[in-house]
């Protein structure tokens, strides 16, 4: 590994290496897998909140969690594009494995791919660091909110319900995105086994 | 038909009805999968499951939209619908197409460089051994006393440090077969776009937009 060669924490730059692409498919695949899982509490979320016509916030309270893959790949593998591949093969997995979205999780990946990207691109892809990881955590909410704005029906909601729905979105992203993301990615720095 | 030819047009219909409003053109779409689907010969516990499963959070969007939508029980059943075009728009490709087939012809017709093609296509290949990888975290992790759950940092943080040894043990397999990353390849498995491909992909794209067009309600 590479890691040897570079003892100082200057940051540096990625390549698209054939080890990198697989790094991140790998690391995308696991995060499918590890989300898939939890299919069951968002159904769980929906069938609790249907009743008082709350179902959108199953949505909402999760939305990190799925959007986790981009912010992690990210600001592992240093190069545009990463953070886009990651989290589309991440929704890509979802498909597969016989998720309950069917060819909206393409397109939910496309989405979600480009906001956590556009977040890195903002920065240049020069700074990873909080304060980027936030700027990406920003542009998923944004970008995300406005595609759920037209495809389920968001736009038709009153202000406040819709004001709500924005918040638990920035709180699930903020939270598995921005701080679940820090903390694994210093473990992996501690850990020294990847160089960062 | 092409699986990246069919994808594409998958992923374009269902792009396309996120922005319209035609109960009977989802419908309509819903039902043509349906029986293309059918023909393919699905089995029936799979075809529960893409009923099932989605049921939720169609319902979920519907009696929200009811309850607190302004634009009324139709636009409701507009969201209803849509889920299940999502679902079995995908279904039509998963169910009838496979992986490898679509990375061989992503990177033949669809000039995707052959590092992705293959690097993705390797990584998708390791995914029954992804799921148990996780497992043997689990477990292991509840040897220890730890519970690892979705949110846990050290879940993430074992399965990177797995991504990292199996891509470094991957990438140097590929190149110990011959794999040269950025250098033209020839190919044991050529996939065209027949043109075929060309008259169904056109043909039911301009099908779609007639419908889109024409059918409003």
């Amino acid at each position: 590994m590479e890691n040897n060669s570079q003892v100082n924490h200057k940051q540096h730059q990625s390549k698209w290496t054939l080890r990198n692409i697989i790094l991140i498919a790998l690391i995308a695949i696991f995060t499918g897998v590890i989300f898939w899982g939890i299919g069951f509490l968002y159904t769980a979320l929906t069938v609790a909140l249907t009743p008082i016509g709350a179902a959108p916030f199953a949505n909402d309270i999760l939305m990190g969690i799925w959007c986790m893959a981009g912010p992690l790949t990210g600001f592992m593998i240093r190069t545009a594009g990463s953070a886009f591949l990651g989290e589309f093969l991440g929704a890509a997995v979802e498909v597969f494995l016989g998720g309950q979205w069917g060819a909206g999780a393409f397109i939910s990946g496309l989405v979600q791919g480009i906001g956590s990207e556009l977040g890195f691109t903002f920065t240049g892809y020069k700074r990873y660091d909080w304060w980027s990881l936030n700027a990406s955590i920003f542009t998923t909410v944004v970008v995300t909110f406005a595609w759920d704005m037209i495809k389920n029906g968001y736009d038709k909601f009153a202000l406040p319900l819709l004001i709500g729905l924005f918040i638990t979105r920035y709180i699930s992203t903020f939270i598995f995105g921005g701080i679940v993301t820090k903390m694994i990615v210093k473990l992996l720095d501690r850990s020294n086994a990847f160089n960062l | 038909m092409n699986p990246g030819m069919k994808l594409l047009l998958v992923v374009l219909i269902a792009l396309e009805i996120s922005f319209t409003q035609s109960l009977v053109v989802n419908c309509i779409l819903i039902a043509v999968c349906f029986v293309y689907i059918m023909v393919k010969r699905m089995n029936f516990k799979t075809l529960f499951m893409l009923i099932f499963w989605p049921m939720f959070p169609a319902v979920g969007l519907f009696v929200s939209q009811w309850l607190y939508g302004s634009a009324g029980i139709h636009f409701a059943w507009v969201l209803f619908t849509r889920i299940y075009a999502y679902v079995f728009l995908g279904a039509t490709f998963t169910l009838t197409s496979s992986i490898t087939d679509l990375a061989l012809t992503l990177e033949q017709d669809f000039r995707l460089p052959s590092k992705f093609a293959y690097g993705v296509l390797a990584a998708f290949n390791l995914m029954p051994k992804i799921r148990e990888e996780v497992q043997i975290i689990k477990t292991s992790a509840l040897m220890r006393g730890e519970v690892f759950h979705v949110w846990s940092p050290k879940l993430y943080f074992k399965a990177i440090l797995s991504s990292i040894q199996w891509s470094q043990n991957l990438a140097e397999a590929m190149t110990s077969h011959g794999f040269v990353e950025d250098e033209p390849r020839t190919h044991y498995r050529i996939i065209r776009i027949t043109g075929l491909d060309w008259v169904t992909f056109v043909g039911l794209f301009v099908i779609v937009q007639a419908m889109l067009f024409l059918i409003k309600y």
